[in-house]
């Protein structure tokens, strides 16, 4: 299984989970999801599903250590006089602090040794050879276990919510084996919090018919998604980055809108068949995308595309950093300096670098990665300074702000800048990234229209995608609007449905870009 | 129950229109002449070349990749012993199309000898690749699903087949680039294991061409770059294990006469047509002394191969 859209996945593995987990009495169901999951991960990782066990066990232990250590102080607090328990609490407070230090580290630890090694290594070597000082450190080369980035978030998620005391540490080891490791989501996320998806996974749930259909119904437009936009978009992708040298700035730009495309309809068509997967077995998983195209603003966009990144590194990393002592410190300094409205500001800032460095970090060990962090900080900080002069700007010439054409206006401006983001992401290193963007500001013209048609794509295929986009856009435009397609479908006549089925499934065969001629894009998301 | 039952006709009746519209649109997106032209995939076209001779005309049938067709000529097999061969060779064919071509092609012919060139042999593919052409096999849409950018009403009639290659699969190339070695067949010990998909694939066309009636003979044509010594253990063991002919023309270089230097088109990797008729020329008495092939030189039935033989020899001297 390479994908959530191969064959044997979607022919083979899934259908027959649903079936044995139907078939078996339901206090057994939820060890099934599990038995399939490590069948899942050991069919794509192999050995490496060591890994995968080892980090649950650790999971476990230190979430029951964490756990002991607040019921062992409560004890003692509630036998120790008033006077003594603010020392108590401070001693149970950091003997807490200590252990998630030390899980987290082990956890975060095994990611970042596995994932950015060579990143730091070669740094380091290339730095000491512009000092004419030899190599230093190997730069080795790891096989990375499928979903570590995203079960790595998971359980530190987990740790870091036992810590806080949100929801006591979980006792049963099959739940939180299950809550690491449920396949539909271990290769691309969504990245849950325990208390959102825990407790239902290891509930055995009734199978449902309505679920299995509208599992399969979300399934289906997640592989038209994939297969016949991303796929075929990958042949004018594929030319355009690699020969950019040679082509006119415009197709650059038309690339980067290109592969902006891809990489949504890839990654939320990924998330349509999790999502999917989950629903025919009766259970919900959070949803890692809400139209992001229709977001006004950098800042509005990261609260509508891989969500449950962006809620990960809020919950953990953001509010953390800017409630902190040092930083809070920082800001009151600075509030006193220079005016009550700067010190939230630079405390507000420092947390949001620190995110997006890690966010860029999360991606993938390189350069244009960390680019495409700081890129977003500075849209976003930026966004935040200016909004409020752009508003006052529209009062003062009497434009209604959230008029239609100005929010339109908006939104076709956050795309574009998304798409510059998009680019620096799929170049081949920085370098690549600045040249492509160089080239796409000053070397462009409307002349390329002969060249376009050399680049993989023919008119048939242009047409396709057309008719292919503008079916997710209304599909995207009929949520954005709360309007239930799904439900409004269901309730037709059988044989409606029915016809509707086979002709998405038809839809598929007929224009998806696979067979020769074609090359499949990776799951692009599984690789960070 | 009832309603389990319901579900059940449901799901069955789904699936049912689901199958048989697949097959209404795969009748429709199939080529309706087996010529380029029509929407044949162009490295498949010369193979399928096999659908336009008359019916149970094809003696020996030769299956393969690359090296198939680029080391056998049926034309000079045809000239020199009178007997008709065909080559459903593509490029990099990975065994599973081996089994397709020779089925789709014992629906017409009664071929006495199936050779598979065994580089294919050797060739891995997944599960999955294994499925969907068996399913491309019954639903021709998963196959030729691009031509709907070609669909036309004449699309709506029935299926032929006209066209016939004039080299009969072959692939004439003169081209010269020595080989780098030739020691390539030095013994090592070692044997490499058939993967098991290809083993189970091998068994599926023995039993095809022992229903058909044919023998099922594995020839290795020379080739420094694909094959070695412990292919040639490998595929040993197999043929004494199914007894079956095998003969590989890697191991007999003084009796072929292959020279390194002048018969290959790419360092070893495929002959060039030099090559191709010293092999050819072997194959051919091969197969004469170990089988009773018809010579059909003198008969009216077979005109078109002499008339395509002349063709042929005004490209390949």
């Amino acid at each position: 299984m390479t994908s959530y859209c191969s064959l044997a996945y979607l022919g083979l593995f899934l259908p027959a989970t649903v079936l044995v987990y139907g078939a078996l009495p339901l206090r057994h169901r939820s060890k099934v999801l599990l038995a399939a999951s490590y069948l899942f991960f050991w069919s794509v990782s192999g050995k490496l599903v060591i890994f995968l066990l080892a980090s649950t066990f650790s999971l476990h232990h230190f979430g029951l250590w964490l756990d002991d250590v607040r019921l062992e102080g409560e004890r003692r607090l509630a036998q120790t006089e008033s006077g003594s328990r603010r020392a108590l609490r401070a001693q149970v407070q950091a003997k807490s602090r200590r252990i998630l230090a030390f899980a987290l580290v082990l956890h975060l630890g095994v990611l970042l040794a596995l994932k950015y090694t060579a990143f730091f290594s070669g740094n380091l070597n290339h730095l000491l050879g512009v000092f004419g000082l030899p190599a230093l450190l190997p730069v080795p080369s790891f096989l990375l276990p499928i979903g570590i980035s995203f079960y790595t978030l998971q359980a530190a998620g987990y740790l870091i919510d036992v810590y806080r005391g949100k929801f006591p540490a979980e006792r049963n080891f099959g739940r939180l084996a299950l809550f690491l490791a449920f396949f539909p989501q271990l290769m691309e996320g969504p990245i849950c919090q325990y208390d959102q998806t825990a407790r239902s996974l290891w509930e055995g749930r009734a199978l449902k018919w309505q679920n299995v259909t509208f599992g399969a119904q979300r399934i289906l437009f997640g592989v038209m998604k994939k297969v016949v936009i991303a796929d075929r978009l990958n042949l004018l992708i594929q030319s355009v980055f690699a020969d950019y040298a040679t082509l006119d700035g415009g197709l650059i730009a038309l690339g980067a809108v290109c592969y902006t495309c891809q990489l949504y309809m890839e990654f939320s068509g990924a998330m349509d068949i999790v999502i999917g997967s989950a629903e025919m077995f009766g259970l919900r998983l959070p949803e890692n995308f809400r139209q992001p195209f229709f977001s006004q603003s950098i800042s509005e966009f990261w609260t509508r595309w891989h969500i449950s990144l962006g809620a990960w590194f809020k919950s953990y990393v953001f509010y953390p950093l800017s409630l902190s002592g040092p930083i809070k410190k920082l800001g009151n300094r600075v509030r006193k300096r220079f005016g009550p409205q700067f010190g939230p500001l630079l405390s507000g800032s420092v947390a949001l670098l620190a995110v997006w460095l890690c966010n860029g970090l999360w991606h993938g060990a390189g350069w244009k990665y960390i680019f495409f962090g700081l890129y977003h900080f500075a849209l976003i900080l930026g966004g935040s300074l200016v909004a409020p002069l752009s508003r006052g700007a529209a009062d003062r010439l009497r434009l209604p702000y959230d008029a239609q054409p100005l929010r339109l206006i908006r939104i076709v401006r956050t795309g574009a800048l998304v798409c510059i983001g998009e680019l620096f992401f799929r170049a081949d290193g920085l370098r690549a990234g600045l040249a492509m963007f160089h080239r796409m500001i000053f070397d462009s013209s409307l002349a390329w229209n002969g060249a376009f048609w050399e680049l993989g794509l023919d008119k048939h295929d242009v047409f396709i995608l057309c008719v292919a986009v503008l079916l997710v856009f209304a599909v995207d435009l009929g949520r954005e609007k709360g309007i239930p397609l799904r439900q409004s479908l269901a309730d037709r006549p059988l044989l409606l449905r029915w016809v509707v089925y086979d002709a998405a499934v038809l839809f598929i065969v007929v224009f998806g870009a696979y067979g020769p001629g074609y090359v499949p894009v990776d799951p692009i998301y599984a690789a960070f | 129950m009832r309603t389990k039952l319901r579900l059940l006709g449901k799901a069955v009746g789904f699936c049912s229109l689901l199958v048989l519209t697949l097959l209404a649109v795969s009748f429709v997106f199939l080529p309706k002449n087996n010529h380029q032209a029509f929407g044949v995939h162009a490295d498949e076209a010369p193979a399928g070349g096999i659908q336009g001779e008359p019916e149970n005309s094809i003696d020996v049938l030769v299956l393969g990749d690359s090296e198939a067709y680029s080391s056998i000529s049926p034309m000079q097999l045809w000239d020199t012993h009178g007997f008709t061969s065909y080559l459903c060779s593509t490029s990099g064919q990975p065994l599973y199309d081996s089994y397709r071509l020779l089925r789709q092609s014992l629906e017409r012919q009664r071929p006495k000898v199936v050779i598979l060139e065994t580089n294919a042999i050797f060739r891995p593919y997944t599960l999955r690749d294994a499925i969907f052409a068996r399913a491309g096999m019954l639903f021709s849409v998963l196959r030729y699903h691009d031509r709907w950018k070609d669909l036309h009403i004449n699309d709506l009639r029935r299926p032929s087949s006209t066209w016939t290659d004039d080299f009969k699969g072959y692939r004439y190339n003169p081209g010269v680039d020595p080989a780098r070695t030739t020691s390539y067949m030095q013994p090592n010990g070692a044997s490499e294991p058939i993967p098991t998909l290809n083993e189970i694939c091998l068994q599926e066309m023995l039993t095809l061409c022992e229903q058909s009636g044919a023998q099922l003979t594995l020839v290795s044509t020379p080739s420094t770059i694909n094959w070695n010594h412990a292919r040639h253990e490998s595929i040993a063991a197999f043929a004494k294990a199914y007894d079956l002919p095998y003969l590989d023309l890697n191991t007999l270089p003084d009796q072929i006469g292959i020279d390194w230097q002048t018969d290959t088109r790419d360092k070893g990797d495929h002959l060039n047509h030099r090559g191709a008729v010293k092999v050819t020329q072997f194959l051919g008495n091969y197969l004469t002394e170990h089988f009773d092939l018809p010579d059909h030189r003198e008969e009216e039935a077979y005109a078109p191969w002499s008339r395509a033989l002349a063709r042929y020899q005004t490209i390949a001297r």
